[in-house]
């Protein structure tokens, strides 16, 4: 079972109200996109925002780059089929924030005081001493970001046909224009301050939500009966996909998290390392507000099915739009609906960014070579990669299904090892490295592309995912072993001050 | 205090292979492959914390009991879920308003340690986390590679 964003076309919402409401949203992200644009002036700027941002619009930038629109849309549908094991891919949020503060946020944000860096191959690059280790995690970086940006834009889409009535080529279109005008002029600097809004925006909607969803079913209690009554296995502890894929689920998001690109370069945007103090309480508290509906509108879809209380979903993408609009006011809907595009166009714009730079900065320095002007190449970059991902979307299907599956698992199998253990370890060696981030590459597209095509699948519900990180880390501790007396020559005095710091 | 920790993180990596490995060679998954998976999962999680959190090879003892703490809370409530018999059918106990098993998970480890982990993080910030001189130090070691780099003692 692979979470997906959104497939297919969600229910006619263009009603007065709701346009309404969106075309309000739409002219406040512009808003803040121009007076973040005049602000952008170099190529620090462009990608970690000048590394001064504060503590709160951290948090919820971040928050709102790691959910996109999966948590409103994908998310609600995947638990109305599969139960409570799709509450796995959410619960790791009370143990990662923390987790990710304790072992990536002081020496990331130390890395980019020492040396000015602004990506996370640039992290991994500094910390081997090796150009290869940094160009291959900007492959893998850009080859997800790719898939990411063209699933995301495909729901962006399909949310704009249906708020606007575009059709959905147009809609791509549209959605596609009006992130690339603030990403490209602002970059990071327009993503990170519109991201405040929409992730605001975000946590209002959620919360509502939650609301409404308990009040639909009489209440917890109630919802829990009527389907325990009628389907014992969809409330029990792994849903209906059993333990070994629930808790596979646990293991790719909880450990997976410290290996997100567009989340964890962040760190380097903050003003003060200091105000780190906050950020795992505040970061966690606007999940978990943010996650209500993700939970909540799934189990009571179910309960109201299962009651007779609605028809039967045709798809399960459903679950969120015929929530609102069968049991919440049209504001409600409208609000939701602008959460859905926000949580989108904060998540494009962060791997925008992350892609952008791979392409402009990571690969070049692979090559020993250096981009003198990254500012403007990195805006010619970013219209590339949405370019490439708006085509890639329209192929809307297959294609786009298959690229966006892989995303999270191919990040964090070959990125966490070496990053977040490599930053914290000194027996961590370069080949250890290059070897597990490799293990990831190969083991994700691999298999992925067997499971796709149905050639071959994991048994007991498995992924992919779950088995290239244990993979990869399996690797990176191996050969670390067996190249141990390596160890000490790949780290830099800096790099060595930041790790004892 | 940390080759400890790196010791318990590959010896968590190691249940998790175990437990994969163990789908692969049964036709069914062995009882215990998914407590394997359980154990060695949230070992993942909780020592590569411990193993951020430590600084020049020690480990806060506030910050110790709650890691292991915590790894007793989400272990513990993961295993169980998994050995309690269900009780998920029509009139089955609800706690919270849901059933028991699945109560245990979802509130052991999706609430519990939000109430725990950032407040721990927080109060031991300055004592373990990041001082005035770690910034001092990191500075310093900038200034010092610049000069260096100017004179182009530093590879690119």
């Amino acid at each position: 079972m692979t979470p997906m964003l959104l497939q297919s076309a969600i229910p006619g919402l263009a009603s007065p109200g709701i346009v309404a409401i969106a075309l309000v949203y739409f002219a406040i992200v512009a808003t803040i996109a121009t007076w973040a644009t005049r602000r952008t002036k170099s190529a620090s700027d462009f990608f970690v925002a000048g590394a001064g941002v504060g503590l709160w619009t951290l948090a919820i930038a971040k928050m709102a780059a790691t959910l996109s629109g999966f948590a409103f849309i994908g998310g609600p549908g995947l638990v109305y089929t599969i139960g409570i094991g799709a509450v796995f891919i959410i619960l790791p949020g009370a143990l990662s924030n923390a987790l990710g503060a304790w072992v990536l946020a002081k020496r990331m944000r130390l890395l980019g005081e020492a040396r000015g860096l602004f990506t996370v191959p640039d992290a991994i690059g500094a910390r081997y001493r090796s150009r290869l280790a940094q160009g291959l995690a900007a492959a893998s970086v850009l080859i997800a970001v790719v898939g990411y940006i063209a699933t995301n834009l495909l729901a962006l889409g399909l949310v704009i046909d249906a708020i606007f009535a575009t059709g959905l080529p147009l809609g791509i279109w549209i959605g596609t224009a009006v992130i690339l005008a603030y990403s490209v002029a602002g970059g990071i600097m327009a993503g990170i301050y519109t991201d405040v809004f929409q992730g605001s925006v975000m946590a209002l909607a959620s919360a509502v939500v939650f609301v409404f969803a308990l009040k639909s079913g009489g209440g917890m209690e109630n919802i829990s009966r009527t389907i325990m009554a009628a389907d014992p296995d969809f409330l029990g502890p792994w849903g209906t996909i059993g333990p070994m894929a629930a808790i596979s689920f646990f293991f790719v998001f909880a450990v997976g998290s410290l290996g997100q690109p567009h989340v964890v370069h962040k760190f380097y945007m903050l003003r003060d390392p200091r105000q780190l103090k906050w950020y795992p309480l505040l970061m966690t508290v606007a999940l978990a507000v943010t996650q209500l509906l993700y939970v909540s509108v799934g189990i009571a879809m179910k309960a109201l099915v299962v009651g007779g209380d609605i028809a039967p979903l045709a798809k399960a993408d459903q679950a969120t739009p015929q929530f609102l609009l069968h049991y919440t006011p049209t504001i409600v809907a409208g609000l939701v609906f602008s959460g859905v595009a926000a949580a989108i166009m904060a998540t494009v714009n962060s791997f925008m960014s992350v892609g952008a730079a791979a392409l402009t900065h990571d690969l070049p320095i692979a090559f020993g070579r250096r981009v003198s002007d990254e500012l403007r190449v990195g805006r010619i970059s970013t219209v590339v990669l949405a370019v490439v991902a708006a085509g890639v979307a329209q192929v809307s299907g297959t294609l786009v299904a298959f690229l966006g599956i892989f995303g999270w698992g191919l990040f964090g199998s070959t990125i966490v090892p070496a990053l977040a253990i490599g930053l914290n370890w000194e027996g961590a060696t370069r080949a250890g490295a290059i070897a597990s981030i490799s293990t990831g590459l190969v083991v994700t597209l691999v298999g992925e592309t067997l499971g796709y095509f149905k050639v071959y699948g994991l048994p007991a519900g498995v992924s992919i995912s779950a088995l290239a990180l244990v993979s990869s880390l399996l690797v990176f501790f191996v050969v670390s072993w067996l190249t141990r007396r390596t160890a000490s020559e790949t780290i830099d005095a800096d790099i060595q001050i930041v790790m004892n710091a | 205090m940390k080759r400890l920790l790196v010791r318990l993180l590959v010896l968590s990596i190691g249940l998790i292979v175990a437990a994969y490995g163990a789908i692969f060679i049964y036709p069914t998954s062995p009882a215990w492959a998914p407590i394997a998976l359980a154990v060695g999962v949230n070992g993942v999680v909780i020592t590569l914390m411990a193993v951020g959190a430590t600084r020049h090879d020690t480990l806060p003892k506030s910050l110790v009991w709650t890691f292991v703490g915590l790894f007793l809370l989400c272990a513990g409530a993961f295993v169980i879920a998994l050995v309690l018999p269900p009780q998920e059918g029509p009139g089955g106990r609800l706690f919270l308003g849901l059933p028991l098993r699945t109560a245990i998970v979802l509130y052991g480890v999706g609430v519990v340690p939000i109430a725990v982990l950032p407040f721990a993080y927080a109060l031991t910030f300055e004592s373990s986390t990041l001082s005035e001189d770690d910034l001092v130090r990191v500075r310093e070691a900038r200034a010092s590679m610049r000069v260096r780099d100017e004179a182009g003692g530093r590879l690119a």
